[in-house]
């Protein structure tokens, strides 16, 4: 659960510095004070919470069919974990995560009473490298509950970036957090990458 | 050239033997703890060499009026001498650089500064440190480290950097291999990284009750101990640490002329960062003497000078106060200072007080590894 | 207020000239006192946990200290007990450990002290794995992964 969270918690800075900035002057808009904006953050927050539930379940059984030998369910996790850990390092470090963040499809939504909906399940759904190595360890977990718990620290971690959303305007030095969260997502997606690699030789060596 | 500005600093050979006597007494007040033995010839004269090398540097800080050349020669030695220390002590006792699992079981570990970003939240939840050391007692104990790190960063802030941390020496030492850096332009965007590593292992460190920092990550395991190499995961932080020191400790520094081990991932100096706020000594610009010419900010070797600080006259609280800057300005504009001093004022006085107080602190945290390392030099030769 | 921020700054500057001063003479008893305070214990993951049971043989001495399951915010589900041999060792190490106390052996050892080979034989479904078999200075140490 630990690394899950720690996943969570690194890309979730990421997440914020792109989705967050998009996802803002939704939540923000047409809004009358805190209340109603820590109103629409539940909202969003539960949304994420639920496509999770749904992933960390699906994953789970996809692990399940697939993973049934010892060694594929050794090897292939060790190979993925390396893939999407560079990719993350990548996706990091890359000009270009702003225009992929899937909230700017928000404009797609009418109905303002939506949108907290729209934009939680969206952002659940941003296939960004760190979803990838979550759900490659929700594929490999004994059981379904262990699924759920990898897929909670995940959110809890991740959750956390979101919850200060309210006093973005407030808060000095915006600039320097955001860089630090970033360089700690590329620093995550390294550990990955690390883990990956030995979980791949030790698999090997052990045939 | 106005050789009155540029000889300010400097000080008649009187003068500065004056200057050096206070350091010559203490100096030699707390190295022999009042009772000076020199029964064993060895030992006897190795507290020499280094007792008169560390006052001659002093003395000389003042005669010259220049710091870091003379900082940099004791800070070097320092981290050479540690590691001579820790490796013949292993050696002599275990055969090998490595720790053994028994170390590990028997909490023998030497405590080091580096694992202080990571206690704090465990010790805060669970009320115990998580280092196998001892609290007090033997060599390097926790207790010892962290009165001395706790004070020396609330005396020096980052100056700990320069002036304390027996690692720093290294690439410190590699930064001045050459004479003009090979690689001059790396982002200073990087000085950030510190931070996200300091985050990292302090959660990791937490969730984990392990000081990750230590078991994965510290390049200077290369030049201390190391776990031993007994399967995957041990191969892959011995992989880990000598490719960081190779890379950030080595190669970087002698090709950027910067230290960026310390500038890029020592989450220790991340912390300390913070601690300048705290301590009264920094760095200060006086506008009206400056010319621009951003000398300093090409030798800063911690990215503690930006061209945009220099013009608005404001070092970053990355400056680790080695001296570099103020040395290479040709107008004397960067100088040491004190808070609350206006800048260009008062330049000999925050100069004076700040390298009694660094100096002091160095010279005699330094001495005992150095007459170690200078005994088991001479035994070897003699 | 510029010569109040001056005095200020230089009475600083003077406070940490006379703590570096008295930094070195008086370290010993600044870190004994700093040896005192409540979280200047090494955590039990490192330690082993206390000695909970010490069973005495024929000059050797087996300490059975207590389940480290110690976690951050609460107890881990994994692991480990210490068991500690101290004195007259013999060079195959064979014993029935009950770590729990409850009177019935959780798992036997088998240790070739001169091979350091390990054999552990479980009694009961939670203990796991042996995770440390060590010489040390004062005898032998056993760590054992256990479940909770």
């Amino acid at each position: 659960m630990a690394d899950s969270f720690i996943l969570g918690l690194s890309s979730g800075s990421a997440c914020l510095v792109t989705c967050g900035m998009v996802m803002f002057p939704y939540l923000m808009s047409g809004s009358a004070g805190v209340k109603r904006i820590a109103a629409d953050i539940t909202v969003f927050m539960i949304a994420r919470l639920l496509i999770y539930f749904l992933l960390a379940t699906s994953a789970w059984v996809f692990g399940k069919a697939i993973f049934t030998y010892p060694v594929i369910r050794i090897v292939v996790p060790g190979i993925l974990y390396i893939v999407f850990a560079v990719m993350l390092v990548w996706y990091s470090i890359s000009r270009n995560r702003e225009r992929e963040c899937p909230a700017r499809f928000a404009t797609a939504v009418n109905n303002k009473k939506l949108i907290p909906i729209f934009l939680g399940v969206v952002n659940s759904l941003g296939f960004c490298p760190a979803l990838f190595i979550i759900l490659t360890k929700g594929a490999t977990q004994n059981t379904i509950a262990q699924s759920y718990m990898a897929f909670l620290a995940f959110f809890i971690g991740s959750s956390l970036w979101f919850l200060p959303l309210p006093l973005a305007g407030k808060i000095r030095k915006k600039k320097i957090i955001e860089t630090v969260g970033i360089l700690a997502t590329a620093l995550a997606g390294t550990i990955f990458l690390i883990k990956g690699i030995t979980i791949l030789i030790g698999g090997l060596i052990n045939g | 050239m106005d050789n009155t500005l540029i000889d300010s600093m400097k000080k008649s050979f009187g003068k500065s033997l004056l200057y050096t006597l206070p350091m010559f007494l203490i100096t030699f007040l707390f190295l022999t703890g009042g009772r000076p033995d020199f029964s064993n010839p060895a030992s006897g004269f190795a507290f020499l060499i280094t007792f008169l090398g560390v006052n001659v540097l002093y003395f000389l800080m003042h005669f010259t009026g220049k710091t870091d050349r003379f900082r940099a020669i004791i800070f070097i030695i320092f981290a050479v001498s540690l590691s001579f220390t820790l490796i013949k002590n292993m050696v002599e006792i275990r055969s090998s650089m490595s720790f053994s699992q028994a170390d590990i079981v028997e909490c023998k570990i030497p405590f080091c500064h580096l694992v202080i970003p990571m206690m704090i939240i465990p010790a805060a939840f669970t009320k115990s440190i998580i280092f196998p050391g001892s609290i007090i007692g033997g060599f390097a104990n926790i207790s010892s480290m962290l009165v001395l790190w706790l004070i020396a960063t609330l005396v020096l802030g980052r100056g700990f950097c320069s002036w304390g941390c027996f690692y720093g020496g290294w690439d410190d030492g590699f930064s001045r291999i050459r004479k003009k850096p090979l690689i001059k332009k790396l982002s200073d965007y990087w000085k950030w990284m510190p931070f996200a590593v300091l985050l990292m292992v302090a959660l990791t460190a937490a969730l984990t009750l392990i000081p990750t920092y230590c078991d994965w990550i510290c390049p200077f395991k290369a030049v201390t101990e190391f776990e031993q190499v007994t399967n995957v995961e041990s191969a892959a932080k011995a992989g880990v640490f000598i490719s960081l020191f190779g890379g950030l400790v080595v190669v970087l520094p002698v090709l950027t002329r910067r230290r960026t081990q310390c500038s890029f991932l020592c989450p220790l100096g991340a912390i300390n960062t913070i601690s300048n706020k705290v301590t009264p000594f920094t760095i200060k610009i006086d506008k009206k003497a400056c010319n621009e010419c951003l000398k300093c900010v090409e030798v800063c070797p911690l990215y503690a000078l930006t061209p945009e600080g220099v013009k608005s006259g404001n070092v970053s609280v990355f400056c680790s106060k080695c001296g570099k800057c103020v040395d290479a300005c040709s107008k004397k504009a960067i100088h040491y200072g004190i808070k609350g001093i206006p800048a260009g004022t008062m330049k000999n006085f925050s100069r004076n007080l700040f390298l009694f107080v660094s100096f002091l602190f160095i010279a005699v945290f330094s001495s005992g590894s150095i007459i170690f390392t200078l005994t088991g030099l001479f035994k070897l030769i003699f | 207020m510029k010569k109040i921020k001056i005095v200020a700054g230089i009475t600083w500057a003077f406070i940490c000239l006379i703590l570096i001063i008295i930094l070195f003479p008086g370290l010993n008893s600044f870190s004994v006192s700093a040896a005192r305070l409540p979280f200047m214990k090494i955590n039990p993951n490192f330690t082993g946990g206390e000695v909970v049971q010490q069973v005495a043989t024929e000059g050797c001495t087996l300490d059975i200290r207590r389940p480290v399951f110690d976690g951050l915010f609460r107890d881990r589900k994994r692991g480990f007990v210490q068991i500690d041999w101290r004195g007259n060792i013999p060079d195959t190490i064979t014993d029935t450990i009950d770590y729990n106390l409850d009177k019935i052996p959780d798992f036997r050892i088998i240790i070739d002290r001169i091979s350091s080979r390990t054999s552990l034989v479980p009694l009961n479904a939670k203990v796991k794995d042996v995770a440390v078999s060590t010489s040390t200075s004062y005898g032998w140490a056993l760590r054992v992964g256990i479940q909770k």
